[in-house]
């Protein structure tokens, strides 16, 4: 299933108070390039689509950011399995594919305080896709001077969540590279 | 040794002297019980469908305390708040009436997720009896897993929409974050098109520990036996103090008088179907006697009997009246299922399972309309020629 803002017109304008419009796409892996593009996000991620509900089929829906008739960023969010339920991860992001605000549309864990916090998300600002192809998203491991090693778990307790998160902005970095950036970041 | 004629061979070499017209009149009679067995079966497999349908709707009413709001989707406009409360005793005075053949107790209870949406939202669990409840909801198919391994197990089966948005599979965790309890997801139902597709189950006695509401349930479902007057039980149950009685009985009175209403215009259909059928033999066979005159006048004059020759062209009739069933009842057993998708085509709602239900029984009515029509119609035709006058009849061939 997709994963859409919650009030786009107001969404928006959060995360890009300088823009004035927006245009959402849907696209879709299996219509993008099917299964032989399925393994090469996989392949990007380090890790299989996995469950009943990451499938290729699932229509993402990806917000192009308008200032005037300029385009000035991208939104896109992802759904990824937590511990106690679906996370909705969602990334505003320049038009380089630099991250600039990170944050949880849903989180269900007794900790979700911590992990909702703002300087959390923070740590995320200013990463792009290239940064995360040291981190394992199976392992939890970095490699190299990954900038990824420097994100703190606010919440040591809610592990499972806080590596949930990492694997979604990875992924859900590889899905913008793929459909909106045209493979800028490619390893 | 001269050979006794035969009337019945005679009658069915007669139909092979003139095999196209014999061979059209056969297909008419065929098409027009084709129509008759498959409004015949039509009448009996949709009813049984709709019943079914009715029956795997789980249960046909539903009792809850007055002013509750007895569906998920109500409970989440208002705001979580107004659920009220019957006690389980409730269930021993519903079961007290004779047309009650089942009941399932449920209780629905809400909590405010701060961690839902931006602002936090409610999140609904529905606790369901394991021992009853899977019994009346039989159209609930699991997609993984299986329902409650307990009545007290912390455990909860999620309808398709609910583990699809919280991506849980069976084994994972859910958290009812207010109780800070925490439920193993025991299965994940297939989708059914109904709210339960965005309702979590969880046990009726653990939800009740839980959230202390034991001995309390907020609605009970109950099954009425199929023969008993829906409208009458529920007169009875308002007698209940304090209570709500939600109905499907009018859900089920709408459809069947959609149903009425497509079945006569099947029924004029066939009846104008059978009429031109009728029309088709007695032209048939009428034809076949004049064209005969003279040979009918041959066999009279070398002593047949007036008797003999109604009856020869009374078995003629009956051979392609008969003949004609066979193929109507072919047509009907081959073509049940085509019927079956025009008649969902034609139908503004058609329930599952199949509409057109041919059996032996209804083949052999069929076949005996049929007959009976063919009796009639060779009536007339057989009468004239058994009064055809030999001499006469010699004569008027050489004029």
């Amino acid at each position: 299933m997709g994963c859409d803002l919650n009030d786009p017109d107001r969404d928006v304008k959060r995360l890009f108070p300088e823009s004035t419009g927006y245009r959402t796409l849907y696209v879709s892996v299996a219509q993008k390039g099917g299964p032989e593009l399925l393994h090469q996000i996989e392949a990007r991620l380090g890790d299989s689509f996995k469950g009943l509900y990451e499938t290729a089929d699932v229509p993402y829906t990806m917000y192009q950011v308008y200032k005037g008739k300029d385009l000035i960023g991208y939104i896109h969010g992802v759904n990824q399995k937590g511990r106690y339920g679906g996370l909705q991860v969602f990334l505003a992001l320049d038009l380089q594919g630099n991250i600039r605000s990170f944050y949880f549309q849903k989180l269900t864990s007794q900790h979700a305080k911590l992990l909702r916090d703002p300087s959390f998300g923070r740590q995320f600002e200013g990463l792009n896709l290239k940064d995360f192809y040291g981190y394992n998203v199976t392992t939890a491991a970095t490699r190299g001077e990954s900038r990824v090693a420097a994100i703190r778990n606010p919440a040591p307790q809610a592990e499972d969540d806080f590596r949930a998160a990492l694997r979604a902005v990875k992924k859900n970095l590889i899905l913008v590279d793929e459909f909106l950036l045209g493979n800028r970041y490619k390893e | 040794m001269a050979r006794r004629i035969n009337v019945y061979q005679v009658a069915a070499k007669n139909l092979f002297r003139k095999k196209t017209r014999s061979a059209l009149t056969v297909l008419g009679i065929g098409l027009s019980a084709w129509v008759l067995l498959s409004l015949l079966g039509f009448n009996r497999g949709y009813e049984a469908a709709l019943n079914k349908d009715i029956d795997n709707m789980g249960f046909q009413v539903l009792v809850a305390a007055k002013g509750c709001p007895y569906e998920a989707a109500t409970l989440m406009l208002k705001g979580g708040t107004g659920l009220r409360y019957m006690n389980e005793s409730v269930i021993r005075d519903i079961l007290r009436h004779p047309e009650v053949e089942k009941v399932t107790p449920m209780l629905m209870q809400a909590v405010f997720d701060p961690n839902k949406g931006e602002s936090g939202g409610l999140s609904a669990y529905l606790g369901v009896d394991p021992a009853t409840f899977p019994a009346l909801k039989s159209y609930l198919k699991f997609k993984q897993g299986g329902w409650f391994t307990d009545t007290q197990a912390h455990e909860a089966v999620l309808g398709y929409e609910a583990a699809e948005l919280e991506q849980r599979e069976v084994g994972d965790m859910i958290l009812i974050l207010d109780k800070n309890i925490e439920l193993r997801v025991a299965g994940v139902l297939t989708r059914s098109g109904t709210q339960d597709d965005g309702t979590i189950f969880v046990p009726l006695r653990m939800l009740q520990k839980e959230f202390g509401q034991e001995g309390r349930v907020t609605a009970v479902g109950i099954k009425v036996d199929r023969r008993a007057d829906i409208t009458a039980l529920e007169n009875k149950l308002y007698d209940l103090p304090d209570v709500q009685v939600v109905s499907m009985a009018q859900v089920k009175q709408t459809i069947m008088s959609l149903v009425s209403t497509a079945k006569v215009m099947v029924l004029s259909i066939a009846l104008i179907a059978i009429l031109i059928a009728m029309l088709g033999v007695v032209n048939t066979i009428l034809m076949s006697v004049i064209e005969r005159y003279r040979e009918i006048g041959i066999i009279k004059s070398m002593g047949a009997m007036p008797w003999d020759v109604f009856r020869m062209i009374w078995t003629e009739t009956v051979i392609l009246c008969l003949l004609g069933g066979g193929v109507g009842i072919g047509f009907s057993v081959v073509l049940s299922k085509a019927t079956d998708v025009l008649i969902r085509r034609l139908l503004p709602y058609t329930p599952t399972g199949s509409l057109v239900a041919v059996d032996s029984g209804l083949a052999f009515l069929t076949i005996a309309v049929i007959l009976v029509i063919g009796l009639v119609s060779g009536v007339y035709p057989a009468w004239r020629a058994s009064r055809v006058r030999p001499l006469e009849s010699i004569r008027s061939e050489g004029e």
